[in-house]
C-alpha cells in the first residue's frame, strides 16, 4: 500500500513537474503576417529572357557565333600589349583594307577588340581606341569617315582562348566587315 | 637599422590583407550559437546564416552545427557561454518556410521570434539574410540590410555572347534574367532593385536600356556609336553618368533620364571612363589615361579643371565612390601576360591617406553597398575565382566561389 502511494506520488510529482515546464512557443501564430514578403520584393519571380529564342533588335551577325575576325576581303590589323598605336608591320593591312572599302558602295564596320587582362569599361575604351585609329588611318587615305562605323567589343570576342602569348595577341585586333 | 624601420613599417602596411585581418576584438562581437532543428538538416543553409552573422561586424558565430529542439527553451550546457542562441527550423515542400527563435542565455528568454515563407526553393539564401539583419535590427547594431539586395552582373557565355544573371550576395541563388545576345554593364537604376540599365551590343551601335526586373517592359533611353555604359546612377536616380563616344572618343556624359539629353563632362583626346558621382554628386572621379597609363582622376561636373586622386601605381583602371570615400583597383605587378596582382585601395576625395584593403591575387571591381560600409569584389588566385566582401569598420571579409564564366561587369 505504501509503495502504491510512493508510485502514484512521483507519478504525480513528474506530471505537476512536467506542467511547470516552459511552455512550447506557438510558432506558426505570426506566419503570414511577418513574411518576407511583406517587408521586401524578394519573394517576388523575375523575369527570364533569352534573346537566342525570339531575337533582338538588330542581329546583323556582327557577333562571334558566325564569324569573329575580320571577314569580305579585309584584314585584321593586330596591335601590342596596351596599346592603340598601328605599328609598321600593319600598314599593308591598311592599304589592303582601303583597297577593299573603295571597291564596295557597303558602309564598313570597324571592330575593335582586346585581350582578356583589362578590367570593363577600360577594356571597352582601349578597343575603341583601336578601332577608331584604324578609321582614322584609312580616311588619310582618302576614304570619306561618314562610310565607317566604329565599335569596341571589349575582351568579349576572342578568336583564340588558350593562355598562351600567342593566343593573346590574335585578340589584340581590329576586324573589319561589310554590314549587310 | 633605417633600413630595418623601412622594412617593418612595409610589412605592417602590407599585412592588411582583407582575407585574414580581424581589426576589430572578437570580444566586442555578440557570441551566438545556432541550433538547427529542421527535420531535414541543410548545412549549406547553416553557412550561409554564418556568413551573415560573420559579415555583418556585430556578431561571433559558433562554428559548431548544433542540433535541437526549436520548439524547446532548453540550452545545451556547452552554449551557456554564449549570450544568445538562435534556433531555427526550415521546411522546405510547395515554398519554403523559415521558423527562427532567438533566446537570450542568461536568462533563458526569447527575444524574438519570427516566421518567414517564400514560394519559391531557390530563394532560401535570402531568407537567411533577411532572419540574421532582422535579428540584428532586433539588437540594435548598425543596419546590415544591404545582405537583403541582389547583386546583378554580366558574365561571357561563349565568344560574342553573354548573359545577365541576378544573385543574392553570396551567390548561392543565381539567375539568369537576360540570356543571348551581348549585353553588359547591368547597373540598379533605383534602391529598389526593381529596374536596370543596361547596354545591348547587338546592332550597329550600343544601345541604352532600363528594364524592369519583374515585368521584363524595357525602355530605350540612348545610344552611340563605339561603346556606351552606363557608370553610375544619382541617388535620386534622375541623372546618370555614362561613358559614350558619340565622336569615336570615349568620354564621360551626364544623362537627364527624364528629357534624355545629354551634357559632356569630361573632354579628352584619351581614355575617359567610369564616372561616379562624388561628395555631394556635384563632382565626379573617373578613370583615365591622360598621364600615359591608367589612373584615378576628379572634377567639378561643371568646371573644367581636372586634379590627380592617386599618386601611386601605374595601372589604376577602376574605380567607385561612396560621399568622399574612393575605393580604386591598381595593378602592383608588371607582367604582360598571364595573371598580375591587383590589389584594392581605399582612399578619399578630402584625404591623401589611403589603405591597401586586399593583398594577395588579382583583386576587381570595387563596388561599395548601398550604405556604404562594405566593399564588393571579384578576386582571382590560382585557378579559382570568388565574389569577396570586405567590411571596412570591422575589416571583417568573407570569399565565395564563383563557378563558371568570367563576370564582365558587377552591381548592387
Amino acid at each position: 500500500m505504501i509503495r502504491k502511494s510512493r508510485i502514484i506520488i512521483v507519478t504525480m510529482s513528474a506530471m505537476l513537474c512536467m506542467g511547470c515546464s516552459q511552455k512550447a512557443p506557438d510558432l506558426d501564430v505570426e506566419e503570414g503576417t511577418n513574411n518576407i514578403s511583406d517587408s521586401t520584393e524578394i519573394a517576388r519571380d523575375t523575369v527570364a529572357i533569352d534573346e537566342n529564342s525570339y531575337g533582338n533588335e538588330n542581329t546583323d551577325g556582327v557577333n562571334g557565333t558566325k564569324y569573329n575576325s575580320s571577314s569580305d576581303g579585309f584584314q585584321s590589323i593586330y596591335f601590342g600589349f596596351g596599346d592603340y598605336s598601328i605599328s609598321s608591320s600593319m600598314e599593308n593591312h591598311i592599304t589592303t583594307n582601303t583597297n577593299v572599302i573603295n571597291s564596295t558602295s557597303a558602309t564598313i564596320k570597324i571592330e575593335g577588340n582586346c585581350d582578356e587582362f583589362g578590367t570593363d569599361e577600360y577594356n571597352y575604351a582601349l578597343g575603341l581606341k583601336r578601332a577608331k585609329a584604324v578609321k582614322d588611318s584609312i580616311a588619310s587615305q582618302g576614304v570619306a569617315e561618314s562610310k565607317m562605323v566604329i565599335i569596341s567589343y571589349g575582351e568579349s570576342n576572342p578568336t583564340c582562348t588558350s593562355p598562351t602569348d600567342s593566343c593573346y595577341e590574335k585578340n589584340r585586333r581590329v576586324d573589319l566587315r561589310l554590314v549587310k | 637599422m633605417r633600413y630595418i624601420l623601412f622594412l617593418l613599417v612595409s610589412l605592417n602596411l602590407f599585412a592588411v590583407d582583407a582575407t585574414v585581418k580581424i581589426e576589430k576584438d572578437v570580444e566586442n562581437r555578440t557570441r551566438i550559437a545556432l541550433v538547427d532543428g529542421s527535420s531535414m538538416t541543410n548545412h549549406n543553409f547553416f553557412k550561409i546564416l554564418q556568413a551573415d552573422f560573420k559579415i555583418s561586424g556585430h556578431f561571433l558565430a559558433d562554428k559548431t552545427h548544433h542540433k535541437g529542439d526549436i520548439r524547446s527553451n532548453y540550452l545545451l550546457p556547452i552554449l551557456k557561454s554564449k549570450e544568445y542562441v538562435l534556433k531555427y527550423s526550415l521546411v522546405q515542400k510547395s515554398g519554403t518556410k523559415l521558423l527562427i527563435r532567438l533566446l537570450k542565455v542568461s536568462d533563458g528568454t526569447e527575444v524574438f521570434k519570427k516566421s518567414y515563407t517564400i514560394p519559391s526553393k531557390n530563394k532560401i539564401p535570402f531568407l537567411a539574410h533577411k532572419a540574421v539583419s532582422d535579428i540584428n535590427t532586433v539588437l540594435k547594431y548598425p543596419d546590415i540590410s544591404w545582405m537583403n539586395r541582389y547583386v546583378i552582373y554580366a558574365r561571357y557565355t561563349t565568344p560574342g555572347k553573354s548573359e545577365i544573371v541576378l544573385a543574392d550576395y553570396t551567390f548561392n541563388y543565381k539567375k539568369s534574367i537576360i540570356k543571348g545576345g551581348l549585353n553588359l554593364f547591368p547597373k540598379w537604376a533605383d534602391k529598389d532593385q526593381k529596374s536596370f540599365y543596361y547596354s545591348s551590343y547587338n546592332g550597329l551601335r550600343p544601345i541604352l536600356y532600363k528594364m524592369n526586373i519583374y515585368t521584363g517592359k524595357k525602355v530605350k533611353m540612348t545610344t552611340s556609336e563605339g561603346m556606351l555604359v552606363c557608370s553610375d546612377v544619382r541617388k535620386d536616380g534622375k541623372k546618370l553618368l555614362l561613358t559614350m563616344a558619340p565622336k569615336g572618343q570615349a568620354d564621360i556624359y551626364e544623362l537627364d533620364v527624364s528629357t534624355k539629353t545629354t551634357s559632356r563632362v569630361t573632354n579628352f583626346n584619351g581614355i575617359d571612363v567610369n564616372g561616379k558621382y562624388l561628395d555631394d554628386e556635384s563632382s565626379i572621379v573617373f578613370v583615365s589615361d591622360r598621364l600615359g597609363y591608367a589612373n584615378i582622376f576628379k572634377k567639378d561636373l561643371h568646371a573644367s579643371s581636372v586634379s590627380q586622386v592617386v599618386y601611386h601605381g601605374r595601372n589604376n583602371n577602376a574605380v567607385d565612390a561612396y560621399g568622399s570615400k574612393i575605393v580604386y583597383a591598381s595593378r602592383e605587378s608588371q607582367k604582360s601576360f598571364g595573371s598580375n596582382t591587383f590589389n584594392i585601395y581605399l582612399t578619399s576625395s578630402n584625404s591623401t591617406s589611403t589603405r591597401p584593403l586586399t593583398t594577395t591575387g588579382t583583386n576587381q571591381f570595387p563596388k561599395f553597398s548601398i550604405d556604404g560600409n562594405i566593399i564588393l569584389y571579384t578576386k582571382h588566385k590560382g585557378n579559382g575565382s570568388s565574389i569577396g566582401y570586405i567590411n571596412l569598420e570591422s575589416q571583417q571579409s568573407l570569399l565565395f566561389p564563383i563557378y563558371g564564366r568570367k563576370v564582365q561587369s558587377i552591381d548592387w
